[in-house]
This record gives C-alpha cells, sequence and structure tokens, in this order.
C-alpha cells in the first residue's frame, strides 16, 4: 500500500508541474503576465513561476486551474482545454506539436500513437510519469481515448489539444468529453483541410 | 548441423519490395544495378542508373581492401560499410546475398546514425522509410532530448538567476542599499587573505539618537538612507560600503593607503553628510566621525584586529570632538 502511495505521489507532482507551466504560459501570452500575477498572489503562492521539471503537490494543478478560472471569470474547463490548444499552436512551443505530429502520418496514426506517448516520454526523461492512455476504435472513424490521472485538467487539456492537432493534420472531428476518463473523437472528414506543413528535419534554430 | 527448409519461396514484386526494403540494390552477377528501392535513389540521385557498377556508386569503409561487390560478400560474410561516391555526407551499413539460381545480389541497406543527417539533406519523409523501421523515434528521441536540455538550460539559468538574487539580497542592508555586515566581513577576509593593501573607515553618525527621539524612527530612516546615498556617490565600483549596525558604517577603499587621501575621502563624506536635510518640513541635523586604518599598519592583516583598531581611531574622533575623521597609525602591534 506504502509503495503504490509512493508511486501515486511521483506521478501526480510530474504532471501537475507539466499542466501548472502549460497553464502559465497559456495566461501569460493570452492576458499577460498582471492577470497571471494575481492567480499567484490570490493561490496565495511565495513564487511566480512553475517550473516544468521540478514537482508541485499532487493535485496543485486543479487548484490554481480553479483560481484562474476566477481570476478570467471563465469555467475552468474551457481554461484547460485553451491551455491544450494553446500548447500545440503557440509558435514558441513548436517543439511540441513536432513531437506529437512524429506520431504518424494521418490523425488515426496520431491517435494511435498516444497509446505510445508515456513510453516514448521516458526515452528522453527516464523518471517522467505520464498517466496511460488507451485509444479504442469503435466503429468507423470514431475513437475512444481513456486517460486515468488524478487531475482532471488532464482530460480537459487532451481535448484541446486533441482539437489542434485534428486541424494541424487538417481532419475534421468532433472531440467531446464523455465522462472523466472518457474521451470521444468522431472524424467527420479526415481531409477537411489541408495539413499544415511537417518536415521530419528539425527547424534550422 | 540443421538445414532449414522453406516450403514457401519469397516473392516480392518490385512495389511490395519498394515497401519492405526502401533501400535495396539488386544486382546481377557482375555487380551492376538492376533495380534502386526509391529511398536508395533519392540518396544516390543522378548516379541511380540502370546498369551502373557497384564500385562506382560506392566507396567500402568495410571490410577493408575490398572494392567489388564480390569482394565485399567474400571478405566480410553479408555486412559491410558504404559510403556513397556522390558527396552526400552520409554513412550506410548494409546486408548482402546471392540469389540462388539467378546469381543476382541483393543488398538491402540502412543510414544507422547518420540517419539525423540524411533526413536533412535529403528532406526525407516517413514515406521513404519502411512501416518496421525505427527511424521515426531516433527522429523523436533526437528532438525529445534536445527539449529536454533546452528545458534543464532554462532551468539552470533561471534557479542561478534566482541565487544570484539571494546572495545579493543576503548580502544587502535594505534600508540603505549599502552591503551589510555579513558581505563587509567577507570583503575583510578575502582581502586580508589576500594581504591586499586597503584602507578601512570606521563611521558613526553623530546627533542621530537625537534625530530619531525628537522626529521620529521614519526620520531615522530617511537619514539613514540619504547616508547610505552620499557613500554611493562619493565611493567607486571597487569599494564596499556596508551599515553594520544602527547608525555605524564601514568603508573598505580598495588599494587607498596614502593617509591624505585616506583623510580627505573621509572628510569629504563628513562634509555632505553635515549638510542639513530636510524630512516632511523638518530639517535634520547630524554629522559624522570616521576612524580610519590602513591594512599596511600590521604586520599580518587580519579582519577582527583591523576593526578593533578601526574601533580606537572611531573613539579618538569622537573624543576630539565629532564630525571629524582620526587616522590610527597602529605600526608594531
Amino acid at each position: 500500500m506504502r509503495d503504490n502511495l509512493a508511486a501515486e505521489t511521483v506521478l501526480g507532482s510530474d504532471m501537475d508541474a507539466l499542466l501548472l507551466r502549460s497553464l502559465q504560459g497559456y495566461v501569460i501570452d493570452t492576458f499577460g503576465a498582471a492577470r497571471w500575477q494575481m492567480v499567484c498572489r490570490r493561490a496565495e503562492l511565495s513564487i511566480l513561476s512553475f517550473e516544468p521539471m521540478l514537482r508541485y503537490d499532487p493535485g496543485s494543478a486543479d487548484r490554481i486551474g480553479r483560481i484562474a478560472a476566477e481570476v478570467l471569470g471563465r469555467p475552468v474547463e474551457a481554461i484547460w482545454e485553451d491551455v491544450g490548444t494553446h500548447l500545440v499552436t503557440n509558435p514558441d512551443r513548436e517543439g511540441i506539436r513536432r513531437l506529437l505530429r512524429f506520431g504518424g502520418v494521418t490523425f488515426a496514426d496520431f491517435l494511435y500513437s498516444l497509446e505510445d506517448l508515456p513510453g516514448r516520454a521516458r526515452l528522453a526523461m527516464p523518471d517522467l510519469e505520464l498517466p496511460d492512455v488507451t485509444v479504442d476504435e469503435v466503429g468507423e472513424d470514431r475513437f475512444e481515448l481513456r486517460c486515468q490521472s488524478h487531475l482532471g485538467a488532464t482530460q480537459r487539456v487532451l481535448v484541446g489539444l486533441l482539437t489542434a492537432m485534428a486541424d494541424d493534420y487538417g481532419a475534421l472531428c468532433l472531440i467531446e468529453a464523455e465522462s472523466a476518463d472518457c474521451t470521444s473523437i468522431l472524424v467527420l472528414d479526415r481531409r477537411h483541410a489541408k495539413a499544415r506543413r511537417f518536415d521530419l528535419a528539425p527547424p534550422e534554430r | 548441423m540443421q538445414t532449414l527448409h522453406f516450403e514457401d519461396r519469397i516473392e516480392l514484386d518490385s512495389a511490395a519490395s519498394a515497401q519492405f526494403m526502401p533501400m535495396h540494390l539488386l544486382l546481377d552477377a557482375e555487380g551492376r544495378a538492376i533495380s534502386y528501392g526509391p529511398t536508395l535513389a533519392r540518396v544516390l540521385q543522378a548516379d541511380a542508373v540502370p546498369g551502373a557498377r557497384f564500385e562506382d556508386l560506392f566507396e567500402v569503409r568495410s571490410p577493408g581492401g575490398a572494392v567489388t561487390i564480390g569482394q565485399v560478400l567474400a571478405r566480410g560474410g553479408n555486412r559491410f560499410r558504404l559510403l556513397p561516391r556522390n558527396g552526400l555526407r552520409v554513412g550506410l551499413r548494409g546486408l548482402g546475398q546471392s540469389l540462388s539460381g539467378s546469381g543476382r545480389i541483393l543488398l538491402n541497406l540502412s543510414f544507422g546514425i547518420d540517419l539525423i543527417a540524411a533526413v536533412r539533406d535529403l528532406a526525407l519523409t516517413d514515406a521513404d522509410f519502411a512501416a518496421t523501421d525505427l527511424a521515426m523515434e531516433l527522429l523523436y528521441m533526437a528532438e525529445a532530448n534536445a527539449a529536454v536540455t533546452r528545458e534543464l538550460r532554462g532551468l539552470n539559468l533561471r534557479l542561478e538567476g534566482a541565487r544570484m538574487a539571494a546572495e545579493e539580497e543576503a548580502m544587502t542592508d535594505p534600508l540603505t542599499g549599502l552591503r551589510n555586515r555579513r558581505a563587509a566581513d567577507l570583503v575583510l577576509e578575502r582581502l586580508c587573505a589576500a594581504r591586499a593593501a586597503f584602507g578601512l573607515l570606521h563611521m558613526d553618525l553623530d546627533f542621530f539618537k537625537a534625530v530619531n527621539d525628537t522626529l521620529g524612527h521614519a526620520a531615522g530612516d530617511f537619514v539613514l538612507s540619504n547616508v547610505g546615498r552620499i557613500l554611493r556617490e562619493q565611493l567607486r565600483a571597487e569599494d564596499c560600503a556596508a551599515r553594520i549596525g544602527g547608525d555605524e558604517f564601514v568603508v573598505i577603499l580598495a588599494g587607498r593607503t596614502e593617509p591624505k587621501m585616506l583623510q580627505m575621502i573621509a572628510e569629504r563624506i563628513i562634509a555632505r553628510i553635515s549638510q542639513p536635510m530636510e524630512f516632511e518640513g523638518q530639517i535634520c541635523k547630524v554629522s559624522a566621525s570616521i576612524g580610519i586604518v590602513r591594512s599596511l599598519d600590521l604586520a599580518v592583516p587580519d579582519p577582527v584586529q583591523l576593526l578593533a583598531a578601526a574601533d580606537r581611531a572611531l573613539y579618538a574622533a569622537k573624543h576630539a570632538g565629532r564630525s571629524r575623521a582620526v587616522l590610527l597609525v597602529t605600526r608594531g602591534e
């Protein structure tokens, strides 16, 4: 039991750090640094910046997310979905879009590749724990993505991220949170628009 | 020794072999090209023509000494390393086998670690690799590693910045913006250990208690922060001014040991501090007494002894009627 608890704590804190940093980037880029400082003050934080490589208390991402929702006057679900979209579309974070595009040539390939994501992440950072993801094709162009996370934010970030990636692949999709750990993806048109260009070689820096 | 018997011969048409082995090369028994996999054709570019000889297409890196494909297969078993002769800086590894019956030779090549350069130089896409190839995973890992390294470097810089800010804060007196006691002790220790020549001023404000008692602490704080500004203006960057107690200051003048020069600096500071300061319509009048010592006057410079000597000089200045500076020569101690 004790070991399980320890594993939970480690798992939780990695996701919390990544989501908090993403939330911070989204709020600062979209609403300005002053609003982010308001969030930090109202959360009674002693810091103004989260580090993606450090660890924070499990559950803190959901807590700060609720405070950001109060400060910004928007539902917390919408904020986390926007954070997911911002992760993929924000030019400063081009690296994340690129890493996700390595998942496959088509949007369906990409969806299946999400199952490999925790393993791929561990290649780069052996102690990074991302929640397990399973993807099932439940009908023609209908997928269900299941992800169990201690954070409510995770699913909403996934919804936003999937929506942005569908756009990147040029697919028209209906993506909805079905239940706490299940997201449904209905692909309406696989070639709705031209996919954004993706070169295997990294852009020159 | 056991022999394996395959019931089925493997037959691949050109479309299937292009998919299964996009970097294959089929040679006739004399080593002339019959067909190229599509990705190998992109590597060889204009060289990829039917009938081209193996040795004109590739320089053999291993097995050493081999030039023709016959020599390669004879010396190296069936593993080898090649470099295309068209100048592309991409090493290739491969496997070759004579096919029974026709005598044709099938080579299947791969990029190895030069994959990343090949992808960049040839603008390859995932369609250029077999579905079983781990090329995508290798490219993914290279980028993921670069991203993690960038993030860690950023974290290091931010932590270093925070550490420096914290250190600066731990060394600074917030009221005057001067250094604090701890910082002054460190500077003294460092200079003494290096046997550096310097002058040390120990300063105490005169009539400060009267300002505090009659005009209040806010006026006292105003005077102290003014003194901080005066000291910063009068000193060079390499000097160190610190508030070490309530209205007690230490100034370390790097490289200055000339008695006249030290006396002049001290008197200039006293003159500035003695000018009336106005706080919320009230005039605050303070002055300062300064004791001066020189590191040279001790046989072995030592922070404790220097401060004690400076304190005695300060006492002498106060005793002599305040608003003055006294240089104490302690030679022989």
